[in-house]
């Protein structure tokens, strides 16, 4: 299966695939670990009963065989056995045991009769029947031998080191040695040793016969390790279980027979390199000191576990895989409506509204997400709808706009130099709006033959209705200048006319001035206007005078005043609105009166057209490439005179 | 049950003996029998002084590879039997050639066998005495007035001379063969060849550092070499060159054991399992391994199968200070003693 490793499936399947796996571990070590416990729980208890058990069996047989030699010692002290039935009385006990092979009675040097050293009469089964002899003699220093020797030395009974007799048909013996004792002189002395030899063959089948899974195994060993029972039969009376420690390389097993010979009961676990880990179980004879080990292999132990263990990891495995498959079957399904959707969304977004989007049938989020994209889709073609009717309607207003500039600028006289035919003076002016349509005016026109009629004004606001405002006062002041013979009269004109059914306040500040050609008089009304510069042809710059007079439009039965004033020849007269001097670079520093003023002075010969494009140039210069905020009007005349 | 120091490989008893002993003037005759047989090539007998075990893995390496025979000889190892030592089977002339410790061939000439030695085989001595450190002897001195278990077969001159020089008073317990008695704690401390029965005690449990142990070759004038090769003087007089022969064969015998020690121990079991003796191979290879290095001459200058003749006098001098009626025997000086034949 290809698998996309940036799906929500493979995202959500990775995840719950690693807790999966991470939880079934967990569930799978604790119950691997809490069974192997309860196993080796059982196998100890097992071992330990199987141990003991076989212990007990031995120790069955050993027991009232050992009870012989020890009777017989009580007896003899006793005085209750006569010298002359010793030898009967020993073959009848041989006879009558099956477990003895054969039996001594082996006293000190003089001890029997002062006449011998050597006096130990022998008992002993030979081909079915009961021999006797006596031991001893130059050849057979019994007095030497570890049977005689040991007991005597440690004065307790002694269990002898097993051995293979050859005469008794190469079988595996014991010796056990019972010191006994006569009272001679009024004196408890030591007078010999009683033995009894027991073959081992019975031993060997009862440990042989202890089964243990397929490979266990018990073994025995003596007080000095040497193997008397091992399933490896070289190993018995060649090995003891230390040299095999030492070939194997084992230090454990060293220590494990170490505890043995010294009697200690122990459960513990080896590695045994044939055998693989194996756990023992070692509890000791009591009677001879030997000790009994039983051997389980943890491989066969734990065999079912294991099996059990495989079985899980199977399932597991299986189960995770169904588990995957299904789950990403079912993801896939839950979110194949999302890859339509984001198909649907890309269409949407290409323009095409009334795409079809997924149906869903389920009434769940994806649900939700259906609604949602519908209601996106219809909302954004009611939108969409929507605009394109307010960017029509815009566009209208926009064109109309348009019209309205240049009817507007239609208005304004705009063809210079404007009276050719009048040498006496010059000028030129410009009006660049902000927007479309805007609120600054100027105008001029020849009243008479020797009057020309100038202004300059500003209307508050901007756009249409600025545009209009100003259209109405461009119009009602080419209407009403004619009539008048005054500024003063125009402008409260104007004024009255304006003011009045003025419902939206809007109002102009007005500069208006007629120049007396043959003169050089000039006579000036200023409604609120900025004072307009007077540049003398000897390079003097003033400004006009302040004006007290308020914007027209505002009140209609306001008085204005008129200012006549004086020109020279060469004088000129520069006029221009705030959007001069408040225009605004990108630092929100304002061009300014001071530089508008530099920049006049400085230029003390130019003709009206050079100073109103200078100018104009000067303010883009300042203003670098910011936005115009507002009307650029400038108008300028120069008087040559006669 | 035992009479004899039989399992020097072992810590058991082998054999019933209270009835082998019966047998055992049968086995003699047997092998008086089998001594006739003579081939073409001149016939040795070897007995060497035990059982079959690693300690004589030269003789059966040299025999196995037909060392021996390619030195034209044919030769027989025979081995003891429990009441037949090699040493009477030499004056019995049941034996060519038999090997015995230093001290036992020097004791035997004096007291008046006619045999020489032709090669001395080790150079020093193995004789320990080893002690439970729970006893607390933790220097010779210590053993003052306690029970020290010795062999009652012999080798009790050494340590005996070693305990008189040094006026320690001990109590002697004879001992035959095993170490069970010192493995029960019947005595004190015993005497023990390194090769062999320290391993015994090894090899039944006891760690190395549960023991005290206290070596002969240690004691200045105690390191006293042990096995080595005798014949009688007429024997010596008539095959000299036979016996040169087998001196050197052996040799090369034991050269091979030192290059070959896993061939050498595999021989050495089988020859042990063929005499039906218990064995195993840890303990034949510790045997091996101490009595190669018995046999290099360590800090003695003396050849390969030479007997130095400082060796010979202390021996010597040993013998005369442990026999009560020395005064009155004659000793023979190193040259009617040792008769060199080892090139």
């Amino acid at each position: 299966m290809f698998i996309n490793r940036n799906t929500l499936a493979f995202k959500i399947i990775s995840r719950v695939l690693i807790i999966s796996i991470i939880l079934g571990m967990v569930t799978i070590s604790v119950y691997y670990f809490y069974t192997r416990n309860t196993i080796e729980e059982m196998t100890r208890n097992n071992a330990i009963f199987l141990a003991e058990n076989t212990v007990n069996e031995i120790e069955e047989v050993v027991r009232p065989a050992a009870k012989l030699p020890e009777n017989l010692a009580w007896m003899i002290e006793a005085g209750s056995l006569p010298k002359d039935s010793v030898l009967p009385f020993l073959t009848k006990l041989v006879r009558h045991n099956p477990t003895v092979y054969a039996s001594a009675i082996a006293f000190e040097p003089y001890m029997f009769s002062p006449e011998r050293k050597f006096f130990s009469p022998y008992a002993y089964r030979n081909n079915g029947k009961v021999d006797t002899t006596y031991l001893g003699g130059e050849n057979y220093n019994y007095f030497l031998m570890d049977w005689y020797q040991i007991p005597k030395t440690l004065e307790r009974p002694y269990w002898s080191e097993p051995y293979f007799d050859e005469g008794g048909g190469n079988v595996l013996m014991t010796t056990y040695s019972v010191p006994f004792y006569q009272r001679k002189n009024n004196k408890r002395q030591f007078a010999g040793i009683i033995t009894i030899d027991i073959s081992l063959d019975w031993l060997t089948d009862i440990v042989n016969d202890v089964e243990i899974y397929e490979t266990g195994y018990a073994f025995l060993i003596s007080s000095n390790g040497v193997y008397v029972t091992h399933p490896d039969h070289g190993n018995i009376m060649n090995e003891t279980i230390f040299t095999r420690a030492k070939k194997l390389d084992k230090p454990k097993m060293r220590e494990i027979g170490r505890d043995m010979i010294r009697g200690k009961s122990n459960l513990t676990s080896i590695n045994l390199d044939s055998r693989g880990d194996v756990l023992v179980y070692h509890t000791r004879l009591e009677s001879t000191e030997w000790a009994l080990g039983v051997v389980y292999p943890h491989k066969e132990m734990y065999a079912n576990l294991r099996e059990f263990n495989w079985l899980i990891v199977i399932i597991g495995f299986i189960g995770l895989t169904l588990l995957t498959f299904f789950t990403f079957r079912i993801i896939n399904n839950l979110t194949k409506p999302l890859t339509k959707f984001a198909k649907s969304a890309r269409k949407i977004a290409g323009g095409n509204f009334n795409v079809a989007l997924p149906q869903i049938k389920t009434n769940d989020e994806m649900q939700e997400l259906h609604n949602s994209f519908e209601y996106m889709q219809k909302a954004l073609a009611d939108y969409i709808e929507h605009l394109k009717e307010t960017t029509s309607a815009k566009e209208k207003i926009e064109s109309e706009l348009r019209i309205a500039k240049e009817i507007q600028m239609g208005m304004i006289p705009h063809i210079f130099p404007p009276f050719p035919s009048i040498s006496e003076l010059d000028l030129y002016a410009m009006l660049e709006p902000a927007k479309e349509v805007g609120g600054d005016l100027y105008d001029f026109f020849l009243i008479d033959d020797k009057h020309l009629c100038f202004a300059i004004g500003d209307v508050s606001g901007k756009g249409v209705p600025a545009s209009l405002f100003m259209a109405v006062t461009r119009t009602l002041l080419r209407s009403l200048a004619p009539k008048q013979q005054s500024t003063k009269a125009i402008t409260e004109a104007l004024n009255k006319s304006l003011s009045v059914g003025n419902e939206s306040s809007m109002f102009v500040t007005f500069f208006l001035a007629i120049l007396d050609i043959e003169t050089g008089e000039i006579r000036y009304t200023n409604a609120g206007h900025n004072p307009p510069l007077l540049l003398r042809g000897n390079g003097e710059i003033s400004y006009f005078d302040i004006t007290k007079d308020i914007p027209v439009g505002l009140f209609e039965d306001y008085t204005y005043s008129e200012m006549v004033m004086q020109v020279s020849p060469n004088d000129r007269i520069f006029m221009y609105t705030d959007g001069i001097t408040e225009a605004e670079n990108q630092q929100e520093e304002l061009y300014g009166e001071k530089r508008l003023k530099q920049f006049l002075t400085a230029n003390p010969s130019f003709e009206p057209s050079e100073l109103v494009t200078g100018v104009e140039e000067d303010v883009k210069k300042h203003v670098d490439g910011n936005v115009q905020s507002d009307d650029l009007t400038m108008l300028c005349v120069i008087y040559y005179g006669r | 049950m035992i009479n004899h120091r039989i399992e020097l490989s072992t810590f058991t008893t082998l054999f019933s003996l209270r009835r082998n002993f019966l047998r055992a003037s049968v086995v003699a005759v047997l092998l008086l029998l089998a001594g006739g047989a003579a081939a073409q090539k001149p016939t040795l007998t070897f007995v060497p002084q035990w059982l079959p075990q690693a300690q004589f893995a030269g003789y059966y390496v040299a025999l196995d590879r037909g060392f021996y025979q390619e030195a034209g000889l044919s030769l027989q190892i025979r081995h003891p039997r429990a009441d037949v030592s090699a040493m009477e089977l030499l004056k019995k002339g049941e034996a060519d050639i038999i090997s015995s410790f230093l001290l036992d061939g020097i004791k035997e000439r004096v007291f008046g066998e006619p045999l020489v030695n032709i090669g001395q085989l080790t150079q020093h001595s193995s004789l320990m005495i080893v002690t439970k450190k729970k006893r607390g002897i933790t220097k010779l001195e210590d053993l003052n007035g306690k029970k020290l278990a010795i062999w009652s077969s012999g080798f009790d001159m050494l340590p005996k001379a070693l305990l008189r020089e040094k006026s320690i008073d001990v109590e002697f317990v004879p001992i035959l063969n095993t170490i069970n008695l010192f493995l029960v704690d019947g005595v004190d401390a015993m005497t023990v060849m390194f090769y062999n029965e320290y391993d015994q005690i090894i090899n039944s449990g006891i760690n190395k550092e549960e023991l005290n142990t206290f070596f002969f070759n240690d004691y200045k004038g105690f390191d006293i070499p042990e096995d080595g090769l005798y014949c009688l003087k007429e024997t010596y007089q008539n095959r000299k060159e036979d016996l040169q022969k087998f001196v050197e064969a052996t040799l090369r015998g034991w050269e091979y054991a030192r290059a070959h020690k896993d061939y050498t121990i595999d021989l050495v079991v089988a020859e042990m399992n063929k005499a039906h003796l218990p064995n195993n191979e840890v303990h034949q290879r510790w045997m091996l391994d101490k009595m190669l290095e018995q046999i290099k001459s360590g800090d003695k200058e003396v050849k390969k199968g030479r007997l130095l003749e400082e060796d010979y006098y202390r021996a010597l001098n040993i013998i005369k200070r442990e026999t009560e009626d020395a005064r009155q025997m004659e000793f023979p000086s190193l040259n009617e003693f040792y008769k060199p034949l080892a090139k």
